[in-house]
């Protein structure tokens, strides 16, 4: 299976949604590339699932574009996009078989009965179930049936694929391994894809790039990486990362950044700043700032901590295990200067000093 | 039914009795009795009744009049249940679809389950009137255009549409469930694998209907037979000319007015065959075409 020339690239223009006067997407704008895979991120109610029905043409647009390709698509219905969905729960046809639920977009199109055959056959390969053609849904097992939702998918070669949460109901490691299995399936068809989550590992790990969105508007649109070091406001960096980053009300006043009164960074800027580190970043040394440790969590690979400094103000931190640490005792942190935030304390905008 | 969970094996029965003693005295015995009168003659002002073997079977089943009546009696099954579904199918599919007024509709449409057949027959009666009914105005522009009590054509179209009206509202609930229990995804997925709304009802909906379908064939099969009583009683009388005597109202007609008790007991006896045979049929052989699988 070659999709790649198929692929299209999806562009939103201004694109809105209002539901009763209430506006859910009050103008969206985003390019998403041919052949790339997009992760739109963000928490429950943010619409997220509006934008992918929009695109799926399963909620009708308010206002704005939608282009595959060059195509306008946003007037014409589901099945002319030229896209295909793998949904939550599935939704696989309970009184079909498995070789019937992978055909049926086929059959419905009117494909020879020899061709689809041999397409269903095919793409039931590549989700490793070609010996399961006869069973019925409800014989085979939620990691199976997602596998069967997504060759459904496939068979049609589409030009857009789109997930809508497609590994919320699996178990954790029944997640992780269609996790891989996506990756490796999106290298080798190639179809422009976009995956609604609410799960920053599945973001983190399959996007190239990802889109958060909060309140119906992008928060950033970058690859995981820049994500991660870069993040674009307050609400990035409270949402990424687990524990996420800490955020704490700083004053910066002749060059330096103070939380009540404790000096924590050389800076460029003054006023009132919103100052974000991340809990792993912060060191627990010899000497430094003072903290006492109020709780703390041992998660075998790593240990989570929330101290508090003399001024009252709490931080989250994350070491490496082995620190021999107990609840209650003072130790010294230092926080490395390089790795500080600096958000406008104001909109919540980073302050970039490149 | 394990013994263990029950100590005293007495309590299971005791807790069953009232179900066994309604059914016992309502459904097995009038069963029974009509099988056992079936066999005998019976005097029509009581007093002694004299074992005959099969004579009354041979009577009733070398009387044409039995035959046409039995025919116009199956064919009466079948008319009515399936008018009666397909209405209610139609109108559980628009319920379903959230089209304009659709919550009234739902509501209105239950109505009719709180009247019984014979008043229904009663108002359709009326209704179809042929001097004051709604085609009153008609049959004055073109007389003859419409008379139930003469055209038997119209007499059946009468008692199809009161049939129809009673039978909607339970058919209709089941059906209407039915339809929305079928996950919102499954018409989304549809959608986007390409079939539109009309493909979407005969490939996604019906299908898993089935079970609800099922359901409801085989209760209107059997209401249509014991509901056309009362329609016919008020409605039609067996006329014009017997064209609309089913056997339900022959078997009334010759047990209470021609005082043929035996006669009676025997077709009822007949027709119970023929309904348990039709119902076996349904279960044996239309019950494997139902998609139970979810």
């Amino acid at each position: 299976m070659t999709a790649l020339a198929h692929a299209a690239g999806i562009h939103l223009v201004d694109l809105q949604k209002t539901y009763s006067k209430t506006p859910v997407i009050p103008g969206l704008t985003a390019d998403l590339a041919s052949g790339e895979f997009t992760v739109i991120l963000g928490p429950s109610g943010c619409g997220k699932s509006t934008l992918l029905n929009m695109i799926a043409g399963l909620e009708k647009v308010s206002g704005g574009k939608i282009m595959i390709g060059s195509r306008e698509v946003q007037d014409i219905p589901p099945k002319d996009r030229g896209l295909a969905m793998v949904f939550q729960n599935y939704a696989l046809y309970p009184h079909m078989s498995v070789a019937d639920n992978i055909g049926y977009a086929l059959k419905v199109a009117g494909v020879p009965k020899d061709e689809r055959t041999s397409r269903i056959q095919a793409a039931a390969n590549v989700v490793n179930l070609g010996d399961y053609l006869d069973r019925r849904p409800s014989e085979l097992s939620g990691g199976q049936r997602q596998r069967v939702a997504i060759a459904r998918a496939i068979v049609r070669e589409p030009q857009v694929l789109l997930f809508d949460e497609p590994l919320s109901n699996l178990d954790a490691k029944l997640r992780h391994d269609m996790r891989m299995e996506l990756s490796s399936l999106h290298r080798r068809i190639g179809a422009t894809s976009v995956f609604v989550t609410h799960d920053q590992v599945e973001a983190m790990t399959l996007a190239d790039r990802i889109l958060i969105l909060n309140h119906g508007r992008i928060q950033q649109f970058d690859t995981p990486n820049n994500i991660y070091h870069k993040p674009a406001n307050t609400f990035v960096a409270g949402f990424i990362g687990s524990p996420p980053m800490n955020l704490v009300e700083a004053q910066a006043s002749n060059g330096a950044v103070s939380v009540g009164g404790v000096r924590l960074a050389a800076t460029e800027t003054s006023g009132d700043v919103t100052v974000g580190i991340r809990p792993e970043h912060i060191k627990v040394t010899e000497s430094g700032i003072p903290v006492h440790v109020a709780y703390r969590e041992d998660l075998g690979s790593h240990s989570t901590m929330v101290v508090e400094m003399e001024n009252g103000q709490t931080l989250r931190l994350a070491t490496q295990l082995g620190e021999p640490i107990r609840g209650g005792e003072w130790v010294h942190i230092t926080i490395p200067e390089d790795k500080l935030h600096f958000f406008d304390a104001a909109t919540g905008d980073a302050l970039r000093s490149d | 039914m394990s013994n263990r969970f029950y100590r005293n094996k007495w309590l299971p029965l005791w807790l069953a009795s009232p179900q066994l003693v309604v059914l016992f005295f309502f459904f097995y015995l009038p069963v029974f009795l009509a099988f056992f009168w079936s066999f005998y003659l019976e005097r029509p002002f009581g007093g002694g009744s004299q074992f005959v073997g099969w004579q009354n079977f041979e009577r009733v089943l070398s009387d044409p009049e039995f035959w046409t009546s039995l025919w116009r009696t199956l064919t009466y099954m079948v008319v009515a249940s399936s008018t009666s579904i397909i209405c209610a199918l139609v109108l559980a599919l628009a319920a379903d679809r959230g089209i304009r007024m659709s919550p009234l509709a739902r509501n209105v449409l239950i109505w009719p389950k709180a009247v019984a057949a014979a008043s229904i027959g009663v108002i359709f009666l009326f209704i179809f009137n042929p001097f004051m009914g709604i085609l009153a105005p008609l049959n004055e522009m073109f007389p003859g255009f419409w008379n139930p009590r003469i055209n038997p054509v119209h007499t059946w179209i009468m008692i199809y549409i009161a049939n129809i009206w009673s039978a909607i509202p339970f058919t209709f609930i089941i059906l209407l469930t039915g339809l929305q229990s079928i996950p919102d995804t499954l018409h989304k997925a549809a959608a986007i694998d390409g079939a539109g709304p009309w493909r979407r009802l005969f490939d996604i909906q019906l299908p898993l209907l089935t079970p609800q379908l099922f359901i409801v064939v085989v209760l209107e099969i059997a209401d249509s037979l014991s509901g056309s009583f009362a329609l016919i009683d008020t409605m039609s009388q067996g006329g014009p000319g017997g064209a609309t005597n089913l056997l339900v109202y022959k078997i009334y007609v010759d047990g209470f007015k021609a005082y043929d008790l035996s006669g009676a007991a025997t077709q009822t006896a007949m027709l119970m065959i023929v309904v348990a045979a039709v119902t076996a049929f349904q279960y044996l052989v239309v019950e494997k075409r139902v998609k139970y699988e979810r």
